[in-house]
């Protein structure tokens, strides 16, 4: 278990980020939870997870901005983060993957599509 | 002719209101009482013209006392505005006095009365409790008090002043007469000037609308054109003459006026703050602005008066300079209700961007709890028994519903505030697409026990466009098409290929729509009665929806439809090329 990929997730929605923790460890990845995005960016850095699943709308960090810290600092450049959001417009998706999001999933999403996406970035 | 029409409109008007010109002391006033006064004044005034030179004078003097009687008797009956009734009616006998002085002095002195004399005093006193008698009725009626009425009684004040000083008071002014004479003399043009500019207030007034008042207006003109004409020819005039039928009408027209029943009513009052700009009031100024001029020709084909025309020019120039302003303020304050449009269309946007950030915040306010919903209605289902399961797709099938429409929602609120995102890049090939809407479909269709049949007949064509977009119109249309549809009945799709255009039908053996609501079809949130009354859910959005999409491609949509027999909702879409 502990050789797992692990797996930063970070939502300001309490039952969501328990769900997605659900998931991706039934999955049997290693999760690592987030509640704000300055957490979120901390734990990244600290820890090298080899995803991060990143809300949009979070208070202190919005999901972008973090994504956008991330990308600035060469130790995790390379890290693969999907953003997730309860903004679906066309535009939100554009801006997301604009900012180096390498995934972006509209909530409500369905959890085999997370994994599907999880599966595949690890797979490549 | 005239009294008997205007008679005709007020039996209209007044026979259900009875109760409005029944008297103070029960007396009740037939309603074509005034239609019979002003019937035997015409007689007695034909009767006048019919007499000796001693009769005259006194039938003069009895067709004054009976309209004077006459005023009284419809003044007493009123409920309000009674005093202004009264003044005529005192105005009047005063003058009826005076008539009376000047018949003593044709019969018994054998020439006129002297100027000045009795009569004149009793004469120039019926002129302002005339005047106050209008005033006081121009304040029943709510005469405006703005700096724009003020301003157009000015100016029709001026003009004419105009007139009356050129014809009328400036030969006496610089006759040899004596003093006295001369003072009398002006007295009377100054007098019908301020009868004139009453008079003025009178017509623009919503006082004119009502047949009393309408009256009211004749006697007074009749009234100031007698005035006028003697004024002009006063060195012609003998009692007894053709002038006198002026003022002898304009006795028995007040009389009908005052015993006519809408004086009773209440008048309809002018509660603008400003008087509107009415072609009369238009005239009016027009008039009065070529005041001048018109003299000044006047004086030039037929030479009378030694005008000045110093004081012409002086009246014309302030006469131009007063509807200069007028006009001015006419414009600043159209400029000014401009500008108070430009903020209130800014605080329009503002509101509009405010709506946007709410709608959207909104939509992602209800987005959220329901990915809780179905992400934890996905996990239970792993676990549960049949049974909940079952109950577990209610929740399922009711947060999709939701979900479906939040996103309506959002969309509609970005169609209005012109924001559809729709990416017209991409080639889409309808053929595909159709076939896949229709085999999407089919579950649904099979569920309702409705055959959905599709019959293309253009192989593949493109249009430029949102392929996404495209699928929800498809979707959306036929979905409406099986929900719409009975029991065993059929949903047939063709595709065809016209000139330049791809043609989509989707026709139902439905309920169909109402001819008087097709129009209304595609409005945002309307929902056709056949669909209420058999109470198929709906929100009324995806028409709406549907429309804003194609058109939003350079095409078209429409419905046809026979109530009862179904309907056929065609789009039509421009081939890529």
């Amino acid at each position: 278990m502990s050789d797992a990929p692990l797996i930063l997730c970070a939502d300001d929605d309490p039952d969501i980020l328990a769900l997605l923790a659900l998931r991706l460890e039934g999955a049997g990845f290693r999760v690592v939870q987030a509640v704000d995005g300055e957490q979120a960016l901390a734990l990244a850095r600290e820890l090298r997870p080899s995803i991060a699943v990143l809300d949009v709308m979070m208070p202190r960090l919005m999901g972008v901005d973090v994504l956008k810290a991330l990308r600035a600092d060469p130790s995790t450049r390379d890290l693969r983060v999907i953003l997730v959001s309860a903004r679906a417009q066309q535009s939100d998706i554009e801006s997301g993957l604009a900012a180096g999001a390498d995934a972006y999933l509209a909530k409500p999403f369905q959890a085999s599509d997370l994994i599907g996406v999880v599966r595949g970035f690890l797979d490549s | 002719m005239r009294v008997g029409s205007s008679a005709e409109v007020v039996e209209l008007v007044t026979t259900p209101l009875g109760e409005g010109f029944r008297g103070r002391g029960g007396m009740a006033l037939p309603t074509r009482v005034s239609t019979v006064f002003a019937s035997v004044g015409a007689v007695a005034i034909g009767v006048y013209f019919m007499l000796g030179f001693d009769g005259k004078a006194l039938w003069y003097v009895v067709i004054g006392l009976g309209s004077v009687g006459a005023i009284f008797v419809g003044a007493r009956r009123l409920e309000r505005g009674r005093t202004a009734w009264y003044l005529f009616g005192f105005g009047l006998l005063f003058s009826v006095a005076a008539d009376a002085v000047s018949g003593y002095y044709e019969v018994f002195r054998d020439r006129e009365p002297p100027v000045p004399s009795s009569a004149d005093v009793l004469y120039l006193t019926t002129y302002p409790v005339l005047i106050a008698g209008i005033v006081l009725l121009l304040r029943e009626l709510g005469v405006h008090r703005s700096r724009v009425a003020v301003l157009d009684s000015v100016i029709v004040t001026v003009a004419v002043g105009i007139v009356q000083w050129v014809f009328f008071v400036e030969p006496y002014a610089h006759s040899s007469l004596r003093t006295v004479t001369r003072i009398v003399g002006i007295s009377y043009p100054t007098m019908d000037l301020l009868l004139l500019v009453a008079l003025s207030q009178l017509l623009l007034g919503v006082g004119s609308r009502t047949v009393a008042y309408q009256l009211l207006i004749v006697a007074v003109v009749l009234w100031v054109v007698g005035d006028e004409i003697f004024g002009l020819s006063v060195d012609n005039y003998a009692a007894g003459g053709w002038v006198d039928m002026f003022w002898l009408g304009s006795y028995v027209f007040w009389g009908a006026a005052a015993l006519d029943s809408s004086a009773a009513h209440e008048a309809p009052r002018d509660r603008r703050a400003v008087p509107r700009l009415t072609i009369r009031r238009l005239a009016l100024l027009a008039g009065a602005l070529l005041t001048p001029p018109v003299v000044l020709v006047i004086e030039h084909e037929w030479p009378q008066h030694n005008i000045h025309p110093v004081s012409i020019a002086i009246g014309g120039v302030l006469l131009a300079l007063l509807v200069v302003v007028r006009f001015a303020g006419l414009v600043r304050a159209v400029e000014g209700a401009r500008a108070a449009e430009r903020a209130a269309n800014n605080r329009l946007r503002e509101l509009d961007r405010l709506k946007d950030e709410f709608v959207a915040t909104i939509s992602h306010e209800l987005r959220t709890p329901l990915t809780s919903i179905s992400g934890y209605v996905e996990l239970v289902r792993e676990r549960a028994d049949a049974e909940s399961s079952g109950y577990l797709d209610v929740v399922e099938r009711n947060a999709a519903r939701l979900l479906v429409l939040v996103n309506d929602l959002l969309l509609v609120a970005r169609i209005q505030s012109g924001q559809l995102d729709i990416d017209l890049g991409g080639t889409v090939e309808v053929g595909s697409l159709v076939s896949e809407s229709v085999a999407s479909a089919q579950p649904h269709a099979a569920g309702a026990n409705v055959a959905l049949r599709l019959r293309s007949g253009t192989g593949p064509v493109r249009v430029r466009g949102d392929r996404r977009r495209l699928a929800q119109v498809l979707d959306n249309l036929i979905s409406n098409a099986i929900k719409f549809s009975p029991n065993g009945g059929a949903v047939d799709l063709s595709l065809e290929r016209h000139d330049g255009t791809v043609v989509l039908e989707i026709a139902d053996q439905g309920i169909g729509i109402a001819d008087n609501e097709r129009g209304r079809l595609f409005d945002r949130f309307f929902r056709a009665s056949s669909a209420l009354d058999r109470q198929i859910p709906g929100t009324g959005l995806g028409l709406y929806i549907s429309r804003a999409i194609v058109e939003a491609h350079g095409g078209r949509i429409e419905a046809r439809s026979v109530e009862g027999e179904g309907s056929v909702f065609v789009v039509e879409l421009s081939i890529d090329r």
